[in-house]
C-alpha cells in the first residue's frame, strides 16, 4: 500500500470529492497559486480554477458566512480558516449561524459544510497561532468536531465531512501534516463515531487524539518490552463521540488516562471521565482517572518553554509508570 | 445613482411601471395584512400569549411590500429580526406564520424558531436572523452558488441601519462587489438602533454611501413611498441579473413599536412618533394616492382594514388550537 | 519527679491488657511494691503494684479499659510533690479575653475543667490554654491536648477528613459484592491503603459463601477462642498424631480414691478426685518413660527433668490448662489440693501465669460427661496427652479360666508425637500406667 503524507491524504480527498462532486468548493484565504499556508491546497488551482478554489481577502467572519450561506442553498462549501486561533472570530458564524440553522429553522434548513483548521503548537508560533480549541467547538450542538491523527484517518474522516450534511469542523495538527503512513488508493470513507484502537492493551486505557496518539504509541513500544502494555484509543471523532469503545476497553484495563494538548481546565478529558464513571464502566475502576493535559497556559514562544506547555513523550511515559504502578 | 424622481405624478408613475388598478390594490390590501399582523401580535404579548419577545415593523410596510413586488418569487430572501413584514409580503402562510410566532409544531420551524427565526426555504426565504448582521455574509455564499449554479436569482439581504456598523458588512460588501456577486442589499434605516439615533453611532451618514468605498451603486430613498421602494428595486433587481454586481438601497423609514417588548421608547419623543404615524405613514400615503387617483372609495380603507383584521383573526384562532411540540422531541433536528 | 505507673507486658507475644479493676483511687496514698489495680492478659489476670511510694494521681484508664502495653496510665507523686500544674483548673467567665480562634473550641462547661497533670505538662509546652481543649472524658488527657494542638494547624494538615469509611475503588467493591466478602475484613494495599480489586480477591473467600437468608449469632474469633484455635491447629498440623486406647480395670482405684477421701474428710480437707490420682500415677508412669515426658523444639528433643503435669480445664468460653509442677514428687493429698486449688481459680480467672507455663503432659478428662473414649489434640509444646473416658460398670473375663465378672471399666488414649514417640514406646508407657492403675501398690516400688 502506497505511503503518503497526512497533507497529501487530505489533498487527495479535496481532489477526488470535487471531482465527483461540482458542487464542493474551496473557498479560504491564500488557497489558490499560494497553495494555502500549508500547502494543502498546491496545485487545485491548476485543476479547478478559480471559481471552485475561491481565494478571500481576509476576512474570516464572512467567509464562514459565505460557507454557510452557499450550504444552505444546496453547495458542499469546504472553508479553510488559516488557524484554528482564528476560529474566535469566527464564532457568531460557526457557532450562533451553522450551529443553530438546521435546529431553529425546525429541520428545514440544512448546513452542509467543512471548516478546515490547523491547529496545535510545537512550531514557535506562539500564543496566537498555537491553539488547540476542541473543546469549545464541541460544546456547541449541531456541529461536529473531527480531529485524524493518521493520513489514512484524515482522509477517509474528510471524505465524510464533505458528504455529511452537518456543518463539520475538520482540525488538522500542524505538526502531523508532515507524517507518513499507509492510504489506500481508491474511495474509502471512515465513519463518524467510531473510535480506532490504535494499539490493544490490557494495562491502561489511554484515550487521546491528534498528535498525542503518536506520542503515546511511541511511548507505548518502548513499555511494552517491559510488560507494560497499554490499550491506546483514538476517537478520531470527538462529536459524535464513540464512548462504547472506550467504556469497554476500561471495562477491561480498570484505569483511564486522557492525554490531550488543549489546556486542561474544561478540556475534553473531563467530558471522557465524566462519561466514563456515568458509565457501566464505573464499576470496573481500580484507580483513580488521570488526565494528561496542556498545561493553563497560552503557548510560549520559547522552544524550551513550548515543549514544557504541553505533553511530551517523557511526560506520557511518567504518567503511564505511575498509573501502573498504583501510584493513585 | 441618487435621488429619485420627484416631478411624476402617482398615477404617471403608476403607469409608468406597469401597474393595473389590482395590482396597486393588492398591495394596499397587503401592507393592511402585515399592519394588522403587527398590530395583532402587540395585543397577543399584552395578553400573555407570547413568550419571549418581537421585534415588530410596523410603520415599514412600504419597503416590504415594494420590494417584493419588485423582484421575483424565487428570490432568494436573507432577512433581520423586525422580518414579518417580509416574510408576509413574500407571500407566506400567514397561519403557518402565526404558529410559529405561538411556538406551535405547525408552525415555520416547528416552534423551534419563533418570531425571530421564521423561515420556508421551500419558497428560497433563508430565514430571519437574530444575529444584527449575522445574515449578511450569508449572502456571499448565496451570490457564489448562484453563479455557480449559472441561475438567474439574485439574493436579496435586508439589514438594518445598526446592522451597518458590524464588520461583516463592510467585509460582505467587500467581497460583494469583488466577485460582482448577484446581492440586492437593502438597508431598512428606520432611524434606531434598538435604543440609539443611527446619527449618533455612524460617523458619515447616509449609510448607502458608503457602498461607494466598494464600488458598489448605491441609491438612498424615502422607504415610505410604496412606489418609490418598487422602481429602485425593481431596477436594481435588473441590473443585478445581468451581472454586474451587487446594488445597495438605503430606504429611509420608521418604526412605531419599540425595538422590542421591552422598549419603554424612552430615546424618542412621542411627537416624533405622531409626527411619522400621522404625516408619513405608508399606508396612509399610499391609500391617499389610490383615493385621491379614484381607485379606491375613502371608506374602502376601513374595509381593507378590516378584512386584514378577519385574516389575521382567523389566523390567530389558527394557531390556538394547534397542538404544542411534544417535550419528548426536544433533541430532535440538531443534526440532520 | 512523678513517677509513671505502666501498663506491664507479662507474656512474650501479649500486645495489650484490659483493667479489671483499681484497687486504688485517685488521689490515696500508696506504698511502694502495693498493688494499684488488677489487669488481665489473654492468659492470665495480673497485679499491678506502685512503683513508687507516695500518692496516685492522674488515673487515665478505667475498668474495661484495653490498654497497650507500656502504656502509661497513672502517676505517683512523692510527698510534698507537686507536679507543674494543679489538677483542676477553673476556666474564667466569658468576659475574658480568649483567643478568637479557640473560642469555638472551649469545653461547653465554663465550670473547672479537669485535666490530667501530663496534659497540663503538654499544653504548657505547647501554649495552648488548658480550658481551650475538648474532650469527649472527665478529664483532659494528654491525648485530647495532642488532637486539639493538631486541628489548630494549616487547613492543608487539617483537611484530612476523619472517617469511618472504607477507601476502595470501584472494581473492589462490586467484587466484594459479587463474592460476597465484606470489605471491613480486606486490608488494602493501594495508595492511603487503599482498597483495590486484587486485594479482595487475595481475600480467601469464606466457605460456604453466607447467604443472607440464613440465620445465626455470629462470634468472632478472637481472644482466647482465636489463641486456642491457633494453637490447635498448628499442634494438629505439626504433630503427626498417634493415638493408642487401653482399657483399664479401675476398682483398685476406686478404693484407693474412697480409703484417700475418707482421710481427707477426716483432716478437714478437700476432696480427692479421680483426676488427682490419675495425675500422679501418670507422674509416676512418666518418670519411668522419660520420652513421653518431652518437647520438640527446634530439632531437639528436650526430656524434661520435671514432671509438670497439665489439667485440662473447662472454662465458660473455653479451656485453660494450669499445671501440676512435680507432680511426680508430691502426695495424693498434695496432688488433690493443688488441683483443686488450681481448677476453683482457673474458672475465677485468678491463675497465675506461672501456674499455666512449663507444662510437660497434659491430661484431659470427660469422664464426667459420660464419654467412653476419645483422642485429645496434643497441647504443644508438650509430646503426649492423655484422654481419660468415663468409668463403665461391663462384663470382663477376669481369669483365664474365661470367669466373667462385672468390673468398672475406664478407657484411656494416649495421644503422642510420632515424630519423638513411636507406637511401641507409647504403647510400653501405657502398659505400665495401666499396671499401676490397676495395682497401686507398684507406686512403691
Amino acid at each position: 500500500m502506497p505511503e503518503i503524507t497526512y497533507v497529501e491524504a487530505i489533498r487527495s480527498a479535496l481532489r477526488e470529492e470535487m471531482r465527483r462532486d461540482e458542487r464542493v468548493f474551496i473557498i479560504g484565504e491564500d488557497i489558490g497559486r499560494y497553495g494555502g499556508a500549508f500547502g494543502v491546497t498546491t496545485g487545485m488551482l491548476d485543476e479547478f480554477g478559480d471559481k471552485r478554489i475561491i481565494e478571500t481577502p481576509i476576512s474570516e467572519p464572512s467567509i464562514i458566512g459565505a460557507a454557510v450561506g452557499a450550504a444552505v442553498v444546496g453547495m458542499r462549501p469546504i472553508a479553510e480558516i488559516m488557524f484554528m486561533d482564528f476560529t474566535l472570530l469566527t464564532l457568531d458564524q460557526i457557532g450562533n449561524q451553522a450551529a443553530k440553522m438546521h435546529y431553529m429553522f425546525g429541520g428545514k434548513a440544512t448546513v452542509p459544510m467543512v471548516i478546515r483548521m490547523p491547529g496545535g503548537s510545537g512550531t514557535g508560533a506562539a500564543a496566537q497561532h498555537s491553539q488547540s480549541l476542541e473543546t469549545l467547538l464541541m460544546h456547541l450542538p449541531g456541529l461536529k468536531v473531527v480531529t485524524p491523527s493518521t493520513p489514512y484517518d484524515a482522509k477517509g474522516l474528510l471524505l465524510t465531512a464533505i458528504r455529511d450534511l452537518n456543518p463539520v469542523c475538520f482540525i488538522e495538527h500542524k505538526l502531523l501534516y508532515k507524517t507518513k503512513g499507509e492510504v489506500p488508493e481508491g474511495e474509502y470513507t471512515i465513519p463518524f463515531g467510531v473510535a480506532d484502537i490504535k494499539r490493544d492493551g490490557t494495562d491502561l486505557t489511554i484515550v487521546s487524539n491528534g498528535i498525542m496518539v503518536r506520542k503515546a504509541l511511541a511511548v507505548a513500544e518502548r513499555l511494552a518490552q517491559e510488560g507494560i502494555n497499554v490499550e491506546i484509543i483514538d476517537p478520531r471523532t470527538l462529536v459524535p463521540l464513540d464512548s462504547e469503545t472506550i467504556i469497554n476497553s476500561v471495562i477491561k484495563t480498570g484505569k483511564l488516562l486522557v492525554i490531550h494538548e488543549a489546556c486542561e481546565t474544561a478540556g475534553w478529558a473531563g467530558e471522557i471521565m465524566a462519561v466514563i464513571s456515568s458509565s457501566r464502566a464505573f464499576d470496573y475502576l481500580d484507580a483513580p482517572m488521570r488526565r494528561l493535559t496542556g498545561k493553563n497556559v497560552p503557548i510560549p514562544y520559547n522552544r524550551v518553554l513550548e515543549r514544557a506547555a504541553v505533553p511530551q513523550e517523557e511526560d506520557i511515559e511518567r504518567e503511564i509508570r505511575a498509573i501502573v504502578k498504583g501510584a493513585y | 445613482m441618487g435621488e429619485q424622481k420627484a416631478n411624476e405624478t402617482f398615477t404617471e408613475k403608476a403607469e409608468r411601471l406597469k401597474f393595473s388598478k389590482d395590482e396597486l390594490l393588492d398591495m394596499y390590501k397587503t401592507m393592511c395584512v402585515i399592519r394588522q399582523f403587527e398590530l395583532m401580535a402587540d395585543k397577543l404579548y399584552a395578553l400573555g400569549k407570547v413568550h419571549g419577545t418581537m421585534h415588530l415593523s410596523a410603520g415599514q410596510e412600504a419597503v416590504a411590500v415594494g420590494l417584493s413586488h419588485a423582484t421575483r418569487v424565487d428570490d432568494y430572501l436573507i432577512n433581520h429580526h423586525r422580518g414579518h413584514g417580509h416574510f408576509i409580503s413574500k407571500k407566506a402562510d400567514i397561519n403557518l406564520m402565526m404558529c410559529e410566532f405561538l411556538g406551535k409544531e405547525a408552525g415555520y420551524c416547528k416552534g423551534r424558531g419563533g418570531s425571530m427565526h421564521i423561515a420556508d426555504f421551500s419558497s428560497n426565504n433563508l430565514g430571519a436572523n437574530g444575529i444584527v448582521g449575522g445574515g449578511i455574509p450569508h449572502s456571499l455564499g448565496v451570490g457564489l452558488a448562484i453563479q455557480m449554479k449559472n441561475l438567474d436569482q439574485i439574493c436579496i439581504t435586508i439589514f438594518g441601519d445598526g446592522a451597518s456598523n458590524e464588520g461583516v458588512f463592510h467585509e460582505t460588501l467587500n467581497m460583494a462587489a469583488l466577485w460582482k456577486l448577484p446581492i440586492l442589499f437593502i438597508c431598512e434605516n428606520n432611524k434606531y438602533g434598538m435604543s440609539m439615533d443611527i446619527e449618533r453611532v455612524s460617523a458619515k451618514l447616509p449609510i448607502a454611501q458608503r457602498a461607494e468605498s466598494y464600488g458598489i451603486p448605491w441609491y438612498y430613498i424615502d422607504g415610505n413611498d410604496l412606489l418609490a421602494v418598487y422602481e429602485h428595486a425593481h431596477d436594481a433587481a435588473q441590473k443585478i441579473r445581468s451581472g454586474s454586481g451587487p446594488v445597495f438601497i438605503e430606504t429611509q423609514t420608521y418604526r412605531y413599536f419599540g425595538h422590542s417588548k421591552s422598549d419603554r421608547n424612552l430615546y424618542r419623543s412621542k411627537e416624533e412618533i405622531d409626527t411619522w404615524r400621522t404625516t408619513k405613514d405608508p399606508i396612509l400615503r399610499f391609500g391617499n394616492h389610490l383615493i385621491e387617483n379614484g381607485l379606491m372609495k375613502a371608506q374602502d380603507t376601513e374595509l381593507y382594514e378590516q378584512e386584514a383584521l378577519r385574516i389575521i383573526e382567523a389566523a390567530v384562532a389558527f394557531a390556538e388550537v394547534s397542538p404544542d411540540p411534544d417535550p419528548s422531541t426536544v433533541a430532535e433536528y440538531v443534526y440532520a | 519527679m512523678p513517677v509513671p505507673v505502666i501498663m506491664p507486658k507479662v507474656d512474650m507475644d501479649q500486645e495489650k491488657a484490659t483493667i479489671i479493676s483499681w484497687e486504688k483511687n485517685e488521689g490515696d496514698e500508696v506504698q511502694y511494691d502495693e498493688t494499684i489495680l488488677t489487669v488481665e492478659t489473654e492468659k492470665v489476670a495480673i497485679d499491678v503494684t506502685a512503683p513508687a511510694a507516695g500518692t496516685l494521681v492522674g488515673i487515665l484508664y478505667k475498668a474495661g479499659d484495653v490498654v497497650p502495653v507500656a502504656t502509661e496510665i497513672a502517676y505517683i507523686l512523692k510527698p510534698g510533690e507537686t507536679l507543674p500544674n494543679t489538677p483542676t483548673v477553673q476556666t474564667q467567665a466569658s468576659t475574658t479575653t480568649q483567643d478568637p480562634a479557640s473560642v469555638a473550641t472551649k469545653s461547653p462547661t465554663p465550670s473547672a475543667v479537669q485535666a490530667s497533670p501530663l496534659a497540663l505538662r503538654v499544653a504548657e509546652e505547647l501554649h495552648i490554654p488548658i480550658q481551650d481543649v475538648p474532650t469527649k472524658h472527665q478529664k483532659i488527657s494528654k491525648e485530647d491536648v495532642e488532637v486539639y494542638a493538631a486541628s489548630l494547624k494549616s487547613p492543608e494538615q487539617n483537611s484530612i477528613v476523619s472517617t469511618d469509611k472504607i477507601a476502595a475503588t470501584p472494581a473492589a467493591r462490586r467484587i466484594s459484592r459479587e463474592i460476597g466478602i465484606p470489605l471491613s475484613s480486606v486490608s488494602g494495599t493501594g495508595p492511603s491503603d487503599r482498597i483495590q480489586a486484587g486485594d479482595v480477591l487475595r481475600v480467601e473467600k469464606p466457605s460456604p459463601a453466607p447467604s443472607i437468608d440464613r440465620q445465626a449469632e455470629i462470634v468472632p474469633l478472637v481472644g482466647m477462642r482465636a489463641k486456642i484455635a491457633n494453637k490447635m491447629q498448628a499442634s494438629f498440623q505439626d504433630a503427626p498424631h498417634i493415638a493408642e486406647t487401653i482399657e483399664v480395670d479401675v476398682s483398685r482405684l476406686e478404693s484407693l480414691k474412697a480409703r484417700l477421701n475418707d482421710v481427707a474428710a477426716s483432716n478437714g480437707k478437700g476432696k480427692v478426685s479421680l483426676t488427682a490420682i490419675i495425675v500422679k500415677l501418670v507422674a509416676w508412669a512418666l518418670e519411668r518413660h522419660p520420652y513421653i515426658n518431652t518437647s520438640l523444639i527446634d530439632e531437639n528433643i528436650y526430656l524434661w527433668n520435671e514432671v509438670n503435669i497439665g489439667v485440662a480445664t473447662a472454662l465458660e468460653n473455653g479451656l485453660i490448662v494450669p499445671v501440676v509442677h512435680g507432680a511426680n514428687r508430691l502426695s495424693f493429698t498434695e496432688t488433690a489440693e493443688k488441683i483443686n486449688d488450681l481448677s476453683q481459680r482457673a474458672r475465677q480467672g485468678r491463675l497465675e501465669l506461672t501456674e499455666v507455663q512449663r507444662g510437660t503432659f497434659t491430661i484431659s478428662n470427660l469422664g464426667m460427661y459420660g464419654i467412653n473414649q476419645f483422642r485429645a489434640i496434643i497441647n504443644p509444646p508438650e509430646d503426649a496427652i492423655l484422654a481419660v473416658g468415663t468409668v463403665t460398670r461391663k462384663p470382663i473375663v477376669i481369669d483365664d479360666k474365661d470367669t466373667i465378672a462385672v468390673r468398672p471399666m475406664m478407657s484411656l488414649t494416649l495421644s503422642a508425637d510420632h515424630r519423638v514417640i513411636d507406637g511401641v514406646v507409647a504403647a510400653k508407657f501405657l502398659s505400665d500406667l495401666a499396671s499401676v492403675i490397676e495395682h497401686p501398690e507398684l507406686l512403691l516400688e
